[in-house]
């Protein structure tokens, strides 16, 4: 199945962060190593999740990730903004991972003499399902503490976080909204992450 | 760390801090593991409430990309410079191609002008005729030749010119040829 293009996609960036990853771009290009982090930082988790859907195969998804992430290092002064910066790296992580699958379907099975057709497909359908338990679990984990954390904010904290994230409002926006400064809104989105982050911090470190 | 910085963190993720903010505190950030620590972590949240279920990147992948990114070993080297900022002249390699050409242009042109076809050739045939040791003037003109010309030769070619200069002078003596440090 073709994956969605971005441009399509619930999740894609406001305007404000395609501007926010227009200027670390820039500065990346310029040669700041610390802006090109930060963008493996901000999506690192959403090309992961992109290339384990595609790939099937969990353990195998992060290498793939990370060398989407170096493709993309490697050709960022091709980069010229038409497009935003996710849109670009999600094509590059798509490609990838196709680059993957393909060069597997070649690889030759060590056991492929033993099997017959059918068991061999068996195997490789198992294989393309595993999942690391460890990744798995860390995963659930987190999704848990941060549901968890979230119910337990206060109204306004929870309100401006999830405006923010799950609807993906501007600050303007959800000041109109909550009927409040951009300032105030500002702090209660940082203030909110703070909360988060500090039960989340354990299971990261 | 206060959290004045942390809120600027936040308000970097979300594309909401002022751009004349962002340059000092990518820096920051650039030396602070806390602080990309706290963007890594918001940034987990906001994807994880965004899109729950599937698979998060493991707490070191960051990490990794960036290790295998200044891994010794790796092709990779920082991304190239965006073409249109520099002007073509400007860019090595078409600086380097009109320097030669413009060498080339000076030899060529200049070559009927001075008479000896090379220096090498021209001591050559001042040994050769044999008559009469080149006078100290003429010793001098061929020895400030050979300082000009070092500047473009090979050292190879500055030998050769030198064992030809001192076949045909036994007694000049050997004057500091080598392009001068620069201080």
């Amino acid at each position: 199945m073709k994956p969605r293009e971005p441009a399509d996609d619930d999740t894609r960036p406001t305007a404000g962060v395609e501007q926010s990853d227009l200027e670390l771009v820039k500065r990346a290009q310029r040669g700041e190593r610390g802006a090109f982090d930060l963008l493996v930082l901000r999506y690192q988790h959403k090309v992961v999740k992109l290339v384990a859907r595609l790939l099937r195969d969990q353990a195998e998804a992060e290498d793939v990730a990370q060398e989407a992430f170096v493709k993309a290092y490697r050709a960022l002064g091709s980069f010229r903004g038409d497009s935003a910066f996710y849109t670009w790296l999600y094509r590059i992580a798509v490609n990838t991972a196709r680059n993957s699958i393909a060069s597997r379907q070649r690889r030759p099975l060590d056991y492929e003499a033993d099997l017959s057709e059918n068991e061999q497909t068996a195997v490789e359908s198992r294989m393309r399902h595993t999942d690391t338990p460890e990744a798995n679990v860390l995963s659930e984990e987190i999704r848990a503490t941060v549901n968890r954390a979230v119910e337990e904010l206060p109204e306004d904290l929870r309100t401006a976080i999830i405006l923010r994230e799950v609807e993906g409002l501007s600050y303007e926006e959800i000041a109109a909204a909550m009927d409040c400064p951009v300032g105030t809104v500002r702090s209660r989105i940082f203030r909110a992450r703070e909360a988060i982050d500090r039960n989340l911090k354990p299971l990261l470190d | 760390m206060t959290d004045q910085i942390r809120e600027q963190v936040s308000a970097l993720l979300d594309g909401e801090l002022p751009r004349d903010e962002v340059g000092l505190l990518v820096r920051r950030m650039e030396r602070d593991p806390e602080l990309r620590r706290a963007f890594g972590s918001y940034s987990l949240i906001g994807e994880t409430l965004r899109a729950p279920g599937g698979r998060t990147a493991h707490p070191s992948f960051a990490a990794r990309v960036s290790a295998a990114i200044d891994a010794p070993g790796s092709t990779v080297t920082s991304p190239a410079p965006v073409a249109a900022r520099h002007p073509l002249w400007k860019r090595p390699a078409v600086a380097t191609a009109l320097a030669a050409s413009v060498a080339l242009i000076a030899v060529v042109l200049v070559q009927p002008f001075t008479g000896p076809a090379s220096a090498p050739a021209a001591v050559e045939r001042w040994a050769k005729a044999g008559a009469a040791s080149p006078t100290p003037a003429q010793s001098q003109r061929l020895a400030g030749y050979l300082v000009a010309h070092s500047q473009f030769s090979s050292p190879i070619g500055r030998r050769n010119v030198w064992s030809g200069l001192l076949a045909a002078d036994p007694g000049l003596t050997r004057v500091s040829y080598e392009t001068p440090e620069a201080p």
